[in-house]
Formats: structure tokens, sequence, C-alpha cells
């Protein structure tokens, strides 16, 4: 079976561009830290009693790093007491923030405008992202998997300061 | 069956003749307008989408006309447009070009119509809980779980995949007797494509049906009180990815097989096109969890690597754009194209058949890049469950897929109907808005999803939504009111041509291979065994970790930790 000349420069030419595609993901891994979600732990969406979601909310860790836990469901964000209704969620400018974002009823999702935060909420599983707060301003997290009726007022804010 | 010898059954003068014989017009024209009845049903929801969504039009007309309940009209956008035309279409389609291709009537003639009966009333049914449940059915075409709709929404999808399962039982034994004739033969190539879209779409539905029949349908009788909703995603998309492919291979039987005859070219390499689709056989399946990036439950390395096979599956479309490409060049040259790239334009734009698939194909190559940056893990993360996804999968199946199955149906139609298209020129000017319509949505879509705006998701009213998204969501309802003219020309077109045309139908040939041109790829090609043994083995490779985890070995199944089912939240 013969490939025409032109033919195999082509598909060197494309394989070559696909490599650097390949290359570009491995360079965001290695470089830049960017990770796709990886399983953190199972949990049981109707008791989240014995959990750290029994009380959502931002613990501070030490200087700019934090841990917030979210709980969503049909059609909010919970985030702890205090925070206003939806919930806004403060950091100062430099924050590292790993976020634990768990569902309890159907599945949502959780972006983060702006910033490379982009989680699927499966009830189920615990859902983590580390994002960097580096500029002030608001973002909101959107609610980005349809979850019923209400889902597109289903948000909370971010304020960065 | 057996009371019925093939040897009686009519077969038309020549495999080429435009002239159907009644046997034909029934079987593949009940196919073929069924699947149209439920692209009109779908396709004129989608204008009325794009309107909900964008915040001017909402707010100068506050109540949207058609559907008012704009997760209903997603739901059915989704369910007619990428499950029931699609799957109609093809087997019509499959069924025509295979009958013709290798002279022989279809194994099991009532079978065929045992699976049409099927689908169809797994159509029926599913119209009829989108109508009379809006709220508790409107899953979308996702369907995920835990969110469960009534029953009679997975029953309409089980009888859609027993019909196409028959459908594609019949097409293998059609080409076994075949093959036994005509032992040191290469099959036709349409019938090669054929053979792999079939054999891929039987594996990749194992995934869905094992979702429904054991999750979603015991758990909307109430049978299940627990689903888990992560193993239902992956199950989901483990038929997702290869059904997007199941769309397009069709089209390139088109593309490969017709477009060089309809356009006045030949096609470049027969051969390497079977490298091709001997490609996609083997990396459409085992791609899903590009889907699922952004999912918990799975691991960044099962990722990864499925990451790498996606990029693997994009070279036989590259291949094909070379191909196809060069069969274009040929035509163009044969059009009296002397330059450089004067053979882009130097094609035959007022034939319908032609302008159709061109216009597909412009598309295609934004949905193809578009496809590319999706399958990087990295950018995925950027534009995960935006708007930027449609705008993806409306440049590949909204617009190449799409438009070349209605080029299909503009030679297709007369054919069946035994008159002339109502109007050629009518055909010509819903091509061309059509490109211009999805080419403007694309652009829309992807950039409002680049300013974070959610796909699926009523942004007229959503409180978070930025004056930046704002301009690009309006923007989208402009593409609306274009695609909205270009599918009432292709409806016009379509009734015209059903009721009014009084011309009878131009005598004509349809471009069927009988005999393959190519003599150099080896016969081993067709050892299907062997490429079902190496899917096998890349299946286990690629989703093996992906279902360990999943179902949690370690935890013992996990039983206790899955989720209730729930019906969708009411407002």
């Amino acid at each position: 079976m013969e490939i025409n000349r032109i033919e195999r420069y082509w598909l060197l030419a494309v394989t070559t561009v696909l490599g650097a595609f390949a290359a570009a993901t491995i360079v965001a891994l290695a470089f830049f830290g960017i990770r796709l979600p990886s399983p953190v732990d199972r949990i049981d969406p109707r008791n989240l009693e014995q959990t750290e979601f029994a009380r959502p909310g931002i613990r501070q860790l030490s200087g700019n790093r934090y841990e917030a836990y979210i709980v969503a469901k049909s059609w909010a964000f919970e985030a702890g007491p205090g925070l206003g209704n939806p919930p806004t969620l403060r950091f100062p400018v430099g924050s590292e923030v790993t976020f634990y974002v768990t569902s309890v009823d159907v599945m949502h999702g959780f972006q983060i405008e702006d910033h490379t935060a982009n989680l699927e909420l499966v009830p189920g599983q615990i859902a983590r992202t580390t994002v960097r707060f580096n500029r002030p301003g608001k973002y909101s997290i959107i609610c980005n998997h349809y979850c019923g009726a209400g889902h597109h007022v289903m948000y909370a804010t971010i304020q960065v300061e | 069956m057996a009371s019925i010898s093939l040897t009686q059954i009519e077969m038309p003068a020549s495999p080429r003749t435009l002239k159907l014989v009644k046997r034909e017009r029934l079987l593949v024209g009940a196919h073929i307008l069924t699947a149209f009845f439920a692209l009109m049903i779908g396709i004129f929801m989608g204008p009325f989408q794009a309107f909900h969504r964008s915040p001017t039009f909402v707010q100068y007309f506050p109540t949207i006309p058609v559907f008012s309940y704009y997760y209903q009209a997603v739901t059915a956008h989704g369910v007619m447009n990428a499950l029931f035309f699609t799957t109609f279409f093809i087997i019509g389609f499959m069924y025509f070009v295979t009958e013709r291709s290798l002279q022989r009537p279809l194994r099991f003639q009532q079978a065929a119509w045992v699976a049409y009966a099927l689908m169809f009333v797994g159509l029926a049914t599913m119209l009829a809980v989108l109508l009379l449940e809006p709220q508790r059915s409107a899953v979308l075409y996702t369907f995920y779980p835990p969110m469960i709709a009534p029953a009679p929404f997975y029953l309409g999808l089980v009888l859609l995949v027993l019909g196409s399962w028959i459908a594609s039982a019949i097409l293998f034994f059609t080409y076994r007797d075949w093959k036994r004739e005509h032992q040191n033969e290469r099959v036709p190539l349409a019938v090669f494509i054929m053979l792999v879209t079939f054999i891929m779409w039987d594996v990749a539905t194992i995934g869905v049906a094992i979702e429904i029949l054991f999750m979603l349908l015991p758990a909307s009788l109430g049978l299940l009180r627990t689903v888990d909703p992560q193993l239902g995603r992956t199950l989901f998309w483990f038929f997702g990815h290869p059904l997007v492919y199941f769309w397009l291979l069709p089209a390139y039987v088109s593309w490969y097989t017709m477009l060089p005859k309809q356009a006045g070219g030949r096609l470049f390499s027969e051969p390497l096109a079977r490298v091709a689709f001997i490609m996609f056989l083997l990396f459409s399946v085992p791609v899903g969890v590009h889907h699922q990036f952004s999912d918990p439950g799975i691991s960044a390395s099962s990722k990864g690597l499925q990451a790498f096979l996606t990029l693997v599956v994009s070279i036989p479309s590259f291949m094909t754009a070379f191909n196809v490409g060069a069969a274009l060049e040929s035509a163009g040259r044969n059009n009296g194209a002397k330059g450089l790239i004067d053979w882009v334009w130097k094609q035959r734009w007022s034939d319908p058949v032609v302008a159709a698939q061109l216009f597909g194909m412009l598309n295609f190559i934004a949905g193809g890049f578009s496809g590319i940056i999706n399958a990087s893990s990295q950018l995925n993360a950027t534009v995960h469950n935006t708007s930027w996804v449609p705008a993806h999968f409306h440049q590949t199946l909204g617009s190449a897929v799409t438009l070349t199955y209605i080029s299909v149906l503009y030679w297709m139609l007369p054919a069946i109907r035994g008159r002339a298209l109502f109007s050629k020129r009518m055909a010509v000017a819903q091509s061309v808005t059509w490109f211009i319509g999805m080419t403007l949505f694309g652009l829309a879509m992807g950039e409002a999803g680049l300013q974070g705006a959610p796909r699926r998701s009523i942004t007229s009213t959503a409180p978070y939504v930025t004056e930046s998204m704002r301009f690009w969501l309006d923007l989208t309802a402009v593409s609306g009111v274009i695609l909205l003219i270009s599918a009432i020309l292709l409806y016009v077109n379509i009734f015209g041509t059903l009721f009014l045309s009084k011309q009878p139908a131009p005598e004509g040939e349809v471009p069927i291979t009988t005999k393959s041109a190519d003599t150099t790829s080896p016969l081993w090609f067709e050892r299907w065994g062997i490429w079902l043994g190496v899917l096998a083995l890349l299946l286990l490779m690629a989703y093996g970790p992906v279902f360990a985890e999943t179902l949690d070995f370690q935890y013992g199944w996990n039983i206790q930790r899955y989720v209730p089912s729930s019906n969708a939240p009411m407002p």
C-alpha cells in the first residue's frame, strides 16, 4: 500500500502539531501547576454530620493560606453563617484558597469567574481545587451544571480586597 | 422470514439510478421522513433558546412564545436533534447505501420494519413524556443521575437503541452474505464506513444500556432507592463520545464516496481512507473521559491518558481533511481553477447538494480546532460547562453533520417523493443562511463562554451575568434569527416537495460505487475480529482503571454511600 509523498508530509505536520498540544498539556501540568481534579474522598450526602461539611465556611490555615468548605444544594451554595444570601466570601489579595465542595442532592457545578477553577459537583464525591487570588475584585461562583428549575439563580460571590 | 426468498425481492434497474423501487421508497422514505419530523420539533426550539438566553431580548419580549419553559426546550432540542433525528436518518441512509453498493436486498426485510416500529414507538413515547411532564422530564439529553425523569423518558430511549441494534444486525448479515460470495474483494468504501459506524455504535451503546437498564429505569420505577452519579456519568460518556462519531461517520460516507462525484472530481486515496476509518473504530471509544476532566471521582492519570488518546483520534479527521480536500481540488481544477487556492471557490455552489456539504465543511474547520482545544485538559478547565461547548458542537454536529444530512435529503427526497425538489435556489439560500447563522452562533456562544457564561442556563435573568457576557449573549440571539430563517427555508422546501411540487423527479444518478477502486489496501483490513480485539485491549487499558475507581473496590462497592434517587426538583 503506497502513501503519497505529499500526504506523508501532511501526516508528519499533523502529528507534530498534535505533539505540540500534548507537550503544552504536560508543560501546563509541570510548570504552571494546572492540575485536573483527582479523587479526594467519598462522602455520604445524607449524612454530613461527622464531616467538615457539617460546618461549612472559611478556615485560615496560616498567613495567606485558607480552606473553604462549601455545600451545594438546590439552588444555593452554603458557605456558613453570616455571609449573606447568596453568600459573599472575603479573602485578602494574594490568598491561596483550597475549596472543598460537595453536593447533597443533584449534580451541580462550581466555576469561579476569571480564574481556573471548574469543578463538577457529583453527589457522593468531594471535589477539591486550589485557587490563588492575585487581583482585587468581585468574582462570581457560578453553578455551571444544570440542576433544575432554579439553576440560573444559583451563585455566590468572592470578594478579593 | 424464510418464506420470502431474497432473489424475489425487487431491486432497482441499476444501482445508481435515482428511481427508487417501491420497497426502497417505503423503507428508506419512512426513516428519512421520520428523522426530519423529529428534527422539525427539535430545530425550532433552538432559536427560541437563543432568544431566552439574551438579556436584551427578554427585556423587550418578557414571554418567550414557544416552549416557555427553557429547560424543557433544551431537553427536547437535544433529545430530538441529537438522538432521534440522527439515529433514524443514519439507519435509513445506511440501508440505502448498503443495498445499492452491494447490489443485494437487506437480509431480513421484515425485521427492518420491526426495528423501525420499535424506534417509532420510542419517538412517540418520548414526545408524549416531554409534552405531558415538562418539569419532571427536563433532565436534558444527558440525563445525569441522581436526577430521575419519569419512566417513559428512558423507555423511549431503550426502544430507540433496541431498534438500532436490530438494524445493525440486519446490516452486518447483509454484508456477511456478500462477503461469502466475494472473498477476495474489498467491500466498497461506503459499506466499509457503514460497518465501522455500527460496530462502534454497538460497542458504545453497551455503556448507556447498562446505565439505563440497571440504574435509571429501575430508579424511575421506584425499584431502586440508590444510584451512583459518578458511575452513571462514566457509563454515559463511555457511550457519549462514540455517539458523536456515530453522527459524523455517515456524513463522511457522503464526503468520501459521493461528494467527489457530485463536485466533479475524484477521491485522492481510497486505501488511506480505510486506514482513517480503522483509526476511528479503535480510538473513538476509549476517550469518553475527556468529557469528565472536571469530575472529582476520576484520577488525573486516567484523564491524562484519555486526553492523549483524544489527540490521536483527531488524526483520522486531519487525514479526512487532506483526502476530501484533495478531491475538491481536483473538482476545482476540472472547473477551470489554475492558481494555488482558486479551486476553493471554483466549486458548484449553485448545486445545493454540493453547497450544503461545502458550507458544513467550513464550519467543521472551526469545530475541529475548538475540539482540540477542549481535548487539551488544561484549556478545558477554562471552558468546561460554559457556552463555549455548545458553540463547539454546533460547528461539528450542528453544521458539518446536519448540513451534510440535509444535502442527502436534497437529492433523496425527490427520489422518495417522485417529484422534483420544490426550489433549488431556496435550498442554496438555506445552506448559506445556515452557514452564516452557525458561524455567528459559534463566535457569540464561544466568546460568551470565555467570559464565563454557563451553557444550559437562563442567562437572561441570571444574576451573575456581566456586561461583557451580555453583548455576546445578545449576539447569539441575532444568530438565532438567521438560523430560524434557515430552518423555515428548509421546511418550506420539504413540505413544498412533498405536497406542491408538480415537476417529475429528475432522471439522474446517485454516486454509488459497487466495486471498490482500491486494489492495494490489505484484505485483512476487513478482518473485524482483529479490530474488535485491539479495541477491547484499548478499552481495558483506558477504562479499566476508570471503572475500578468509580466502582471503588477498596470500599467494597460502597453501597451504603450511594445517593438516593431524587426527582428533578420542582420550582
